[in-house]
């Protein structure tokens, strides 16, 4: 089996670098600067799993190489659209792709251009950030989750593609119902996301705050209605257990979308938090938090635009 | 008549300059450190309406040349006890204590401390900073400030006084037959655009880019429209407009300076400007979601300001 990775980021570079360690083929599709820095240096992984230098296979655009079978999409969701056109050159009529993106809007533009039976449900629960000097620094979650969208038996390259995980050390893979996993992912970081861009903190931070736990107890509500509207309730202990989490005190657990701002980086405003109120509303519920945090988002971004950020 | 200002800090220092520069008895109650900068550099004032550097009297005890007619506070809402304290043995039986505070609740606390008689109703509009040499920066086009009596009774004889020295001074405002409703007017205007550029960390302009800022901000304005109204003291039709139309306007580049506290790392008047705000509408039955969520991002702030994490990254 052949794997393209797009994108050697934080969840896209970590899990190629297992894979590859592991003896799959591997490549990576990356922009001429990430691929001269890993073409000189190798992958550099830090990780509570262990430490590695992993010299893998890059290319760049005009050199995609393939057919492959499987494409993994490892970007952020306001990058799709040139995500969508660097991959196209490798994919065929054969080739799976797997997307990693956050929230759910992208499955429609990727279904229109590929058609749906080439487009799996994917995610990962990778957690960690590049460092300066682009290296990958993991802080030990290095989980992923695919698998049909429809239900039906995975195809033999979700069936490979779960084997050389397994093979590899990285948890999770095959999953038998991606669309739960899909949204319970996003209830999840759609809770955290709104909390901490719109209260800027910690989630401990945000409980010291005399109203912080409620608040966040109700965006995990506004979230659960949502799944729940669209047939895909998280089930209670699932649910019990994201509470507990989310309302811990002291706890130093913080949103990615809020080291995005604090370092004036682009954010998926809309995947994550504006898509989710998009549905609250369509499904005529109301979600005054996640309108306030949007709206935060939104905000930041014109800021951003104008240059005025501190 | 004879004024003390306690501080010279960017409201205080520029009042009691221009009043100083029009002739009136003006002294400031310092620190050591601020009185030895104002004896070697002045008072320096660098303002759209003229910049002057001027000697000015100092004390750095209230009990020196006290008691004094009038009282100048200006202090921020979070160091007012100790500012009670430093001004106590400055105000004697015929002291007026006049508060330039933003919010109410600071009047209740002078209140209680030196007797109802003695503390008026005071606000200023002034859009100033202090340098981080000390000097004062004023840079609104107006400079204004408001006082008067609490019970609507006719002036007493410091505030008659007080108004003619602020009305020569160039300083506008002065006098108020009714400075509650003033009050409410401004801590209206104050909490709504300090609430929103906070929750939102934006600029007004920055915050009606967003789908819904202006719908954000309308709401929070009337939630404090309400709650002054259910104190007897809503403004009315017409300074409704003013108000709405003030935070509404597209591409404005103005924040509350609050906004600016909170991206300087410094302290912040949550309590005063908006938590007490919640509490009257609290007692008063009323709903305010938007103040309740910005009071909440006030608070995690000043949570992560204490175990000293802003301005390190979050993750």
């Amino acid at each position: 089996m052949k794997i393209l990775i797009l994108g050697a980021g934080a969840v896209g570079g970590y899990w190629g670098a297992r894979l590859h360690q592991a003896g799959v083929d591997v490549t990576f599709l990356l922009r001429e600067k990430r691929a001269e820095t890993v073409r000189r240096g190798g992958l550099v992984v830090k990780s509570p799993k262990g430490d590695a230098v992993v010299p893998v296979k890059v290319v760049t655009r005009g050199e995609e190489g393939g057919p492959y079978d499987v494409v993994i999409l490892a970007c952020k969701a306001y990058d799709l659209d040139s995500a969508i056109a660097a991959i196209t050159p490798a994919v065929d009529p054969d080739t799976t792709i797997v997307p990693m993106l956050n929230g759910h809007a992208h499955f429609a533009t990727l279904d229109e251009r590929f058609g749906a039976a080439r487009v799996a449900g994917g995610l990962a629960r990778i957690s960690g950030m590049l460092g300066p000097n682009g290296e990958i620094l993991n802080s030990g979650g290095s989980g992923v989750s695919f698998g049909e969208r429809d239900g039906k038996p995975a195809r033999p390259a979700l069936v490979a593609l779960d084997a050389a995980c397994k093979k590899a050390g990285i948890d999770g893979g095959l999953n038998p119902d991606i669309n739960q996993d899909l949204w319970d992912k996003w209830v999840m970081l759609g809770t955290i996301a709104t909390m901490c861009a719109a209260m800027r903190g910690t989630v401990g931070d945000i409980v010291a705050a005399a109203d912080g736990a409620a608040l966040m107890s109700e965006t995990l509500d506004e979230c659960c209605r949502v799944a729940a509207a669209n047939g895909h309730a998280p089930n209670p202990k699932v649910r019990a257990s994201l509470e507990a989490g989310l309302t811990q005190p002291g706890s130093k657990a913080v949103a990615s979308i809020l080291g995005d701002m604090e370092k004036g980086g682009a954010v998926e405003a809309r995947s994550i938090v504006g898509d989710m109120l998009a549905r609250a509303r369509k499904a005529g519920l109301a979600a005054p938090n996640l309108r306030f945090a949007y709206a935060h988002l939104q905000a930041y971004e014109a800021r951003r635009a104008r240059g005025a950020l501190k | 008549m004879r004024i003390l200002i306690l501080g010279a800090g960017a409201i205080g220092g520029y009042v009691g300059g221009r009043l100083h520069q029009s002739g009136a008895d003006v002294t400031f109650l310092v620190r050591p450190p601020r009185r030895e900068a104002l004896q070697r550099d002045g008072l320096v004032i660098k303002s759209t309406k003229g910049d002057i550097t001027q000697k000015v009297k100092t004390v750095l005890k209230g009990a020196e040349g006290g008691p004094y007619d009038v009282v100048l506070l200006t202090c921020k809402a979070y160091d007012l006890n100790s500012a009670i304290e430093a001004i106590a043995p400055a105000v004697g039986p015929d002291t007026t204590v006049v508060p330039l505070l933003n919010g109410m609740r600071h009047i209740d606390t002078l209140a209680a401390k030196f007797g109802d008689g003695k503390v008026v109703g005071g606000l200023a509009r002034v859009g100033v900073a202090l340098s981080p040499e000390g000097a004062i920066l004023h840079t609104s086009p107006f400079a204004a400030i408001s006082f008067g009596e609490r019970d609507g009774k006719p002036a007493r004889k410091a505030l008659v006084e007080l108004d003619a020295a602020v009305k020569k001074s160039g300083v506008d405002g002065g006098l108020h037959a009714n400075i509650v409703q003033d009050l409410w007017d401004k801590w209206i205007m104050l909490c709504s655009l300090a609430t929103m550029c906070c929750l939102m960390r934006g600029t007004s302009g920055d915050i009606l880019e967003a789908d819904e800022g202006e719908a954000i901000m309308l709401e929070t304005v009337e939630e404090c429209r309400q709650v002054a109204a259910a104190a007897g003291y809503d403004p009315g039709e017409t300074g409704m407009v003013n108000v709405r139309s003030f935070l509404t306007q597209k591409g404005s580049r103005f924040a509350a300076s609050m906004l600016h506290d909170l991206e300087k790392a410094s302290m912040v008047e949550a309590d005063h400007a908006v938590g007490d705000m919640i509490a009257r509408a609290r007692k008063a039955g009323i709903a305010t979601p938007n103040l309740r969520i910005a009071y909440a991002h006030l608070q995690v702030y000043l949570a992560r300001r204490a175990r000293g994490g802003i301005g390190k990254p979050a993750l």
